[in-house]
């Protein structure tokens, strides 16, 4: 059940994305850095869309992909852990440049254990987050934004992955690649 | 209105700030019950009961018994009498610093005092002139002897023989641990929910400040062990780990694997043990089933067929 909601999701967004009726939509695409208070740094990417329908652009719908592959693992023994979310943010004060924001994530994540002796222990789990933070707009395609995270679920030495930690932070940095408005106003 | 809830809030922090815990003299804790070790040490550490071994007894295997955050040396009284009964090896039973003796002792300890105790009897039974030293750690024990051997404590004198480390931690089970620099101030202690009887052998109460101590200490053994340890030559390393742990998670046993290579780059031992208790090769004062002393017994057959060579 819980793939078909994803895919649904996917499907709704992909749909929203090449409507050509779509009002001043736009997409951006960029980097998004996060630390575990404590733990792992995981990097990776992010793409966040909306239009002028979703409350006049205050809400956006995103995926995410963060890894310790780009983090914490490289070069070193850290475990290799990935996470790939779905996002949900509404930002407040859509025509200030600087928004606070909060936002809901839900994904999955899995840690690599790589042996077989380590089999029977926990490595994968849901992942649910509300985040909450603060966006810059600039007057160029570049938005910065910046948010406080906490992971509902985590493991407990009985069950749940144990380097899926409860608060992150994170940054994101990124290019609006697509900024149009409708055909008719042109 | 939104001045009232900032005085609240405000109010609520310093309530929390600086209380001190309900401390009663049938506790560690207090004033009047301290880890026998500190009165009869000779009872307890083999540097002080043979400091003068002959050229035989100095050949003889000696285990440094270390124990867990807020434990004593309660907590390895069992192995001690499981290695009696054969007489073939010698074990120092150590008391970490600060532990075994009051709260405001404890409150007062970081985790180097903690393990200055087991470099000292380490030194004394070097210079001793003792040949055949091995260390058994539970908990947060392991973490600290993978930090000594992650620096240099170990390039200008012996090293011991056979690390072995159960249930050590890396990672806690309570992540809550975590964010014990925000909140611990506000928090002042937390309380262990342990018996009447266990009071006597292990702290009831954990002051933040330790807390503090034991999260700096195992973000310091995480990023070793990322870094990676290699032992001194002639070093072996296991770990026992037990598959359910409330207190280290069973990941600990991940990092140490991947972070940890002998001296020739081959790879420690890893043994993931059925059990849902942590240290589970301490069953007295515990409620405990036929597999759980299966599994100590096993253990400490384990360990001394280590020591002894016969492993």
């Amino acid at each position: 059940m819980f793939y078909r909601v994803i895919l649904f999701f996917l499907l709704f967004q992909f749909f929203s994305i090449t409507n050509s009726k779509a009002q001043n939509s736009e997409l951006d695409i960029g980097v998004r850095l996060q630390k575990s208070v404590n733990l792992y740094y995981e990097n990776g990417f992010t793409a966040q869309y909306t239009n002028n329908r979703l409350y006049s652009k205050r809400l956006y719908f995103g995926i995410s992909y963060v890894t310790s592959r780009l983090g914490s693992a490289i070069g070193s023994n850290a475990i290799n852990q990935d996470n790939i979310f779905l996002s949900t943010t509404y930002f407040f004060r859509p025509d200030r440049k600087l928004q606070p924001f909060l936002r809901l994530n839900t994904g999955y994540f899995y840690s690599d254990l790589e042996e077989e002796i380590f089999d029977d222990l926990p490595n994968s789990s849901i992942l649910l987050s509300p985040e909450a933070g603060i966006r810059l707009k600039t007057n160029s395609p570049l938005k910065v934004g910046a948010s406080f995270g906490y992971n509902i679920i985590t493991g407990d030495g009985r069950k749940g992955p144990g380097t899926l930690y409860p608060v992150f932070i994170q940054s994101s940095i990124t290019w609006s690649i697509l900024n149009n408005t409708d055909q008719n106003e042109k | 209105m939104k001045n009232k809830v900032k005085l609240l809030i405000l109010l609520s922090i310093f309530v929390g700030c600086g209380t001190e815990p309900d401390i009663n003299e049938t506790m560690l804790d207090g004033e009047e019950i301290f880890d026998p070790s500190l009165y009869e040490p000779e009872k307890y550490l083999v540097s002080v009961a043979l400091p003068n071994p002959t050229p035989q007894e100095a050949l003889k295997p000696v285990i440094i018994a270390s124990h867990g955050y807020t434990a004593t040396t309660f907590e390895w009284d069992e192995f001690r009498d499981f290695a009696e009964i054969g007489d073939n090896v010698l074990i120092s039973q150590i008391l970490l610093g600060g532990h075994g003796r009051s709260y405001e002792d404890f409150k007062n300890s970081g985790w180097k005092d903690w393990q200055t105790a087991i470099k000292k009897e380490y030194e004394d039974l070097v210079s001793a002139g003792y040949k055949n030293i091995h260390f058994l750690g539970s908990s947060t024990s392991g973490a600290l002897f993978l930090e000594l051997l992650s620096g240099s404590y170990f390039k200008n004198q012996p090293a011991p023989l056979q690390v072995l480390l159960v249930d050590p931690i890396v990672i806690p089970s309570n992540k809550t641990l975590s964010l014990i620099h925000v909140f611990g101030p506000m928090l002042g202690y937390l309380e262990s929910d342990q018996s009447a009887e266990e009071d006597k052998v292990y702290y009831h109460f954990r002051p933040e400040e330790t807390l503090r101590e034991l999260q700096n200490l195992l973000n310091i053994v995480r990023k070793d062990l990322e870094k990676g340890i290699v032992l001194p030559q002639g070093t072996s390393l296991k770990v026992y780990k037990s598959k359910k742990d409330p207190t280290a998670d069973p990941v600990s046993a991940v990092l140490i694997y991947k972070g940890v290579k002998t001296n020739s780059g081959g790879n420690i031992d890893v043994e993931m043990i059925d059990s849902d208790l942590h240290v589970y090769t301490r069953l007295d004062l515990r409620t405990f089933t036929t597999e759980d002393k299966e599994n100590q017994t096993a253990t400490f057959n384990d360990i001394l067929d280590r020591v002894t060579g016969n492993n």
